[in-house]
């Protein structure tokens, strides 16, 4: 009895010790971010984070997409913004950090980045001072979404080469299913589009090359991938041109169509969206039978702390705990995106499959290596593949464009 | 003049002054710190090189270099200036001259003419965003208003924002729809103002209504005229929230629909895909838009003034 | 010239007017139509009949409206901004006008120049440095900024119409109160502005709507979505709901809806005061 007593005391003791400490000492920071869509679970996450912290609370804050950059870059300037920054990554963090906007990140403030690969890290490590700057939140995959009951129905199976690609693709036409769910109304996605289906036939071998110095974009091999997207057009819905992502992932999860060029970053939406759907993410129809399949994979941003934050400290805490491995179970979990934090266990069937995937995957070279300085190869591809998908400029043109334009700054491609 | 003002103005200038000192001054501070200093910096903040936000160093025409004759940018300068000539083209033939047939009918004053009034310039008190968004859901190429009207006559889906060919011509309409009103309700006053007994006059003397607008409305409403084309070349050279909201930043398909208004802002405030931000050449790009509309105003105002003089 | 003593040439030209105005009114009504029908519709109804009147008046999309988004805070900032705007404006542009209009001083000329080569500056093109400008007054990402740049872009011409306007007033009437010795803010607050009325609510209208509707001063200056303008907000709004368009147009319906209902009022007002300044 008395026992339970002094315990009760204890406890009540302790509850208002920590009730008081919560009052005396509670923190505010916030988190802003583009990915509208995942309110929910960052607020699941972060309440988990002040179960840890009590004396901290996180507000989540989102912008649109279009806007993000401009919303960020002025409130930086204006020493406001949040106290933790969703970022992209690669040449969209330099010129913030570039600015001093962003608090390196060393082993000793945020001591979660040893728990991050070495290729992740690079996407949140400013070139020229070789620090970290964003903690990486996620990679992402982009490949083939299929439809498995519009195709069981059709009684077809999904394609792996090119020429089966074009011979299901035939199939599904007749029977009135778009083929391929793509337009070209998202400039964001266009260039997502370009690499899913090109990087197969451009493999590994091609990067290599284009990143020491050995060839440039108007290399063959980089005309021939873009000669193949030309042939996609037949199986793409009617009006094309003027399809937008969102409206293609309608196409996609209604069984409209039978298959959606994609990233993993959507598994989560359709699935919520489409509860009923059976569906399936693979990689890109390759060359030839026995090539190795190639998604395309990409560390999107990561998590950076404000230079001019009032509460450095706790923001600080907040994206170490973001790098734990209790937060990237959690996150894959919760929003089906890869955490790229090791020994996370992803037990999402069609997310670990995603996650095999990555192991041959290709990097998204634009993003990769291109976003560095203007004119961006992120921008020339996008003015130009629409024109070229409209049958007014070639393939070669286009490659030409984008060696000549990223040729002002990036100098392995200068006179060639 | 009369002496009871100069008694006041005798008796106390000292009070008098500090009077209208006192009216002037708030409107002249807002007007100074927001309109005239950042007017001045535009010009000052384009011969500099930007690190972020921050000016780092001055680089004398180097960014003017750059967005007009230095490829990829001078490409991207050349091909919205080209879109902006063309809005102001076709704004003039499609919206003016719609908006100048409209007036002439509701100057007939028929029965119903007010409600007409009221009707054509409703979109006119909208916002851009709001009818730029409701037209990008109508140009839609598979479940928009449009294409469904045109599949009942077996025309197969369009990708109106999505082609190159029809993008700008289609945001031009939107543009049309929202306008018209304006341009409408300034010439039929025009017209109102020639007078209806010079419209009587010319009748009785057997003018049909080819001669009456040729030779005597026409030249009569010359200043209307005038302002309309003014108004439309300032709005055709600062045009962005209509493209923004149904083409995106980027002007899609390919730059098939961008204007200097979309490009200045993606230079200034960084595209969604990069965020790379250049104040540097953004800001020669805003003192360029600004050489053109003032200076273009300015010659259009000295000329068409004189004619009117001359009529 | 009465329609039923008109020449039968006569009456085939109106009927060719009367078609003509009834098929531009067509077009200018029926998309607004087809937008506040589409709101009662979910999302099947919108794409599979899209001409229908909705099968059920139903309300669930403004619900959604209503509960998942921060619409009424947008409605209620746009309101909060635009009466501000307005009333600063017509405050400082009174006075000046004021001073410009019934005195004459030797700056007079110069003062109403520099504000008329106001009116012809494009005040979108010094968005960067009048961003800093704001930046250095901490005003960026707030309601005073935006309603200090509205301010700015305001005064010129509604200095010019005041100014016009206050000059025509007869000058007999601010003579005798003088001379029974009312001082001078007497005389321009009892005597003077209650006559400026139908000028106020002019420069009043000219400048609400473009303000009410302006999407790229907050586009640029507000980032808080607490803060959003309603035009901006929409561009949250269809970012949210890309593929849902009942809710879309409901959104777009909302949206067009004070401002519509107001126009159908005072639409007289409403149209000589946007056209006030092409028209004189």
């Amino acid at each position: 009895m008395s026992k339970r007593r002094i315990g009760l005391a204890v406890a009540t003791a302790s509850f208002a010790w920590g009730l008081a400490a919560g009052v005396a000492h509670a923190t505010d920071i916030s988190f802003w971010t583009w990915r509208q869509e995942d309110k929910a679970a960052y607020n699941e996450l972060f309440a988990d984070f002040t179960k840890e912290n009590p004396d901290i609370h996180v507000k989540f804050e989102s912008f649109p997409d279009e806007n993000y950059p401009t919303i960020v870059s002025t409130a930086l300037a204006a020493g406001k913004g949040g106290d933790v920054i969703h970022t992209h990554a690669y040449g969209w963090l330099e010129q913030f950090v570039k600015a001093g906007y962003f608090e390196p990140q060393d082993l000793k403030t945020v001591p979660s980045l040893a728990n991050q690969p070495a290729d992740a890290l690079i996407a949140g490590t400013y070139r020229a001072d070789k620090k970290v700057y964003s903690l990486p939140f996620a990679s992402q995959t982009l490949g083939l979404f299929i439809n498995k009951d519009v195709f069981a129905k059709a009684g077809l199976t999904p394609p792996t080469t090119w020429d089966e690609f074009i011979t299901v693709s035939k199939a599904l036409k007749e029977k009135g299913i778009y083929p391929l769910a793509n337009g070209m109304g998202t400039s964001w996605f266009n260039e997502m589009f370009v690499a899913i289906f090109t990087n197969p036939f451009l493999g590994q071998d091609f990067v290599t090359d284009l990143t020491s110095g050995k060839t440039t974009f108007k290399d063959p091999r980089y005309v021939a991938a873009l000669g193949k997207l030309l042939e996609l057009r037949d199986y793409m819905p009617d009006g094309f041109e003027g399809i937008d992502y969102d409206t293609a992932g309608q196409l996609f999860i209604s069984g409209k169509a039978a298959m959606l060029a994609g990233g993993s970053f959507d598994i989560a939406s359709y699935r919520s969206q489409n509860p009923s759907i059976n569906m399936d993410f693979v990689a890109p129809p390759v060359a030839k039978a026995g090539d190795v399949p190639q998604v395309t994979k990409f560390f999107d941003g990561g998590y950076a702390v404000n230079a001019k934050s009032a509460n450095k400290e706790a923001a600080l805490k907040l994206v170490n705990w973001m790098g734990t491995k209790e937060f990237g179970d959690k996150f894959s979990a919760l929003l089906g995106n890869i955490s790229p934090i090791k020994g996370v266990v992803i037990k999402d069937e069609l997310l670990s499959h995603v996650a095999k995937l990555n192991e041959t995957a290709m990097p998204h070279i634009n993003v990769v290596y291109f976003r560095f300085e203007k004119p961006t190869g992120s921008e020339l591809l996008q003015g130009d593949i629409t024109k070229m998908m409209s049958g007014s400029i070639t393939p070669d043109q286009l490659a030409a464009d984008l060696t000549d334009g990223l040729a002002k700054w990036y100098k392995p491609f200068q006179g060639k | 003049m009369n002496s009871g003002r100069r008694h006041i103005t005798k008796a106390f200038p000292w009070r008098r002054s500090l009077w209208i000192a006192a009216l002037l001054t708030p409107a002249l501070i807002v007007m100074v710190l927001f309109v005239l200093w950042p007017l001045l910096s535009a010009f000052r903040l384009a011969f500099y090189e930007f690190n972020g936000l921050q000016p780092t160093g001055f680089i004398g025409f180097e960014n003017f270099r750059k967005v007009l004759f230095e490829q990829p940018y001078s490409g991207w300068t050349w091909n919205a200036f080209k879109h902006n000539i063309i809005a102001f083209v076709a704004l003039m033939v499609f919206e003016n001259g719609t908006a100048f047939l409209l007036a002439y009918a509701l100057l007939k004053a028929l029965p119903g003419h007010r409600i007409h009034q009221v009707i054509v310039f409703l979109p006119v008190v909208l916002s851009a965003v709001i009818v730029g968004f409701l037209w990008k859901l109508f140009l839609h190429p598979l479940f928009g208003l449009v294409n469904q009207t045109l599949a009942l006559v077996g025309i197969g889906a369009i990708p109106w924002l999505g082609n190159e060919h029809t993008a700008l011509g289609s945001i031009l309409f939107a543009n049309v729809w929202h306008w018209l009103g304006f341009p409408t309700l300034v010439l039929l006053a025009g017209m109102q103002r020639v007078g209806k007994e010079v419209i009587e006059a010319a009748r009785l003397d057997g003018a049909g209504d080819y001669v009456l607008m040729t030779r005597i409305i026409w030249p009569l409403i010359a200043p209307s005229v005038t302002i309309v084309t003014i108004l439309t070349f300032i709005g055709s050279f600062n045009w962005f929230e209509i493209p923004y909201v149904m083409a995106g930043l980027t002007g899609s398909p390919g730059g098939a629909t961008d204007v200097l208004g979309l490009y200045f802002y993606r230079t200034a405030f960084g595209s969604t895909t990069t965020g790379i931000q250049d104040f540097g050449q953004g800001s020669a790009l805003a003192v360029m838009m600004f050489i053109i509309v003032a200076g273009v105003t300015a010659i259009a105002l000295r000329f068409l003034r004189r004619r009117e003089i001359e009529l | 010239m009465s329609a039923a003593t008109a020449p039968k040439g006569e009456l085939l030209k109106n009927g060719a007017i009367q078609l003509m105005l009834a098929i531009n009114a067509l077009i200018m009504v029926y998309p607004l139509f087809v937008m506040v029908m589409s709101s009662f519709k979910t999302n099947a109804e919108i794409f599979s009949s899209p001409f229908a009147l909705p099968a059920h008046f139903s309300l669930s999309n403004a619900e959604r409206v209503w509960n998942e988004t921060n619409f009424v805070r947008y409605l209620a900032n746009s309101l909060g901004i635009t009466a501000a705007a307005v009333a600063l404006i017509l405050l400082f542009s009174t006075m000046a006008a004021y001073a410009i209009a019934r005195y004459q001083f030797r700056l007079g000329a110069l003062v109403l120049m520099f504000f008329l080569s106001g009116m012809t500056v494009p005040l979108k093109l010094a968005i960067i440095p009048l961003f800093i400008q704001l930046d250095s007054l901490g005003l960026v990402d707030s309601y005073a900024g935006l309603v200090l740049v509205y301010v700015a872009m305001g005064i010129p011409s509604a200095v010019f119409i005041m100014t016009g306007f206050l000059r025509t007033l007869p000058r007999e009437l601010e003579e005798s109160a003088r001379m029974d010795g009312a001082s001078e803010l007497r005389i321009m607050r009892s005597i003077m502005l209650p006559l400026a009325r139908p000028a106020l609510v002019i420069v009043a209208i000219q400048n609400a709507v473009p303000i009410w509707n302006d999407f790229f001063f907050p586009l640029v200056l507000i980032t808080s979505d607490e803060l959003k303008t309603l035009p901006q907000g929409l561009t949250v709004f269809v970012g949210e709901f890309t593929t849902d368009w009942g809710v879309l147009f409901t959104g777009l319906t909302l949206a067009a809806l004070p401002i519509t209902l107001l126009y159908i009022v005072l639409s007289k007002q409403f149209i000589s005061g946007i056209t006030q300044g092409a028209v004189k």
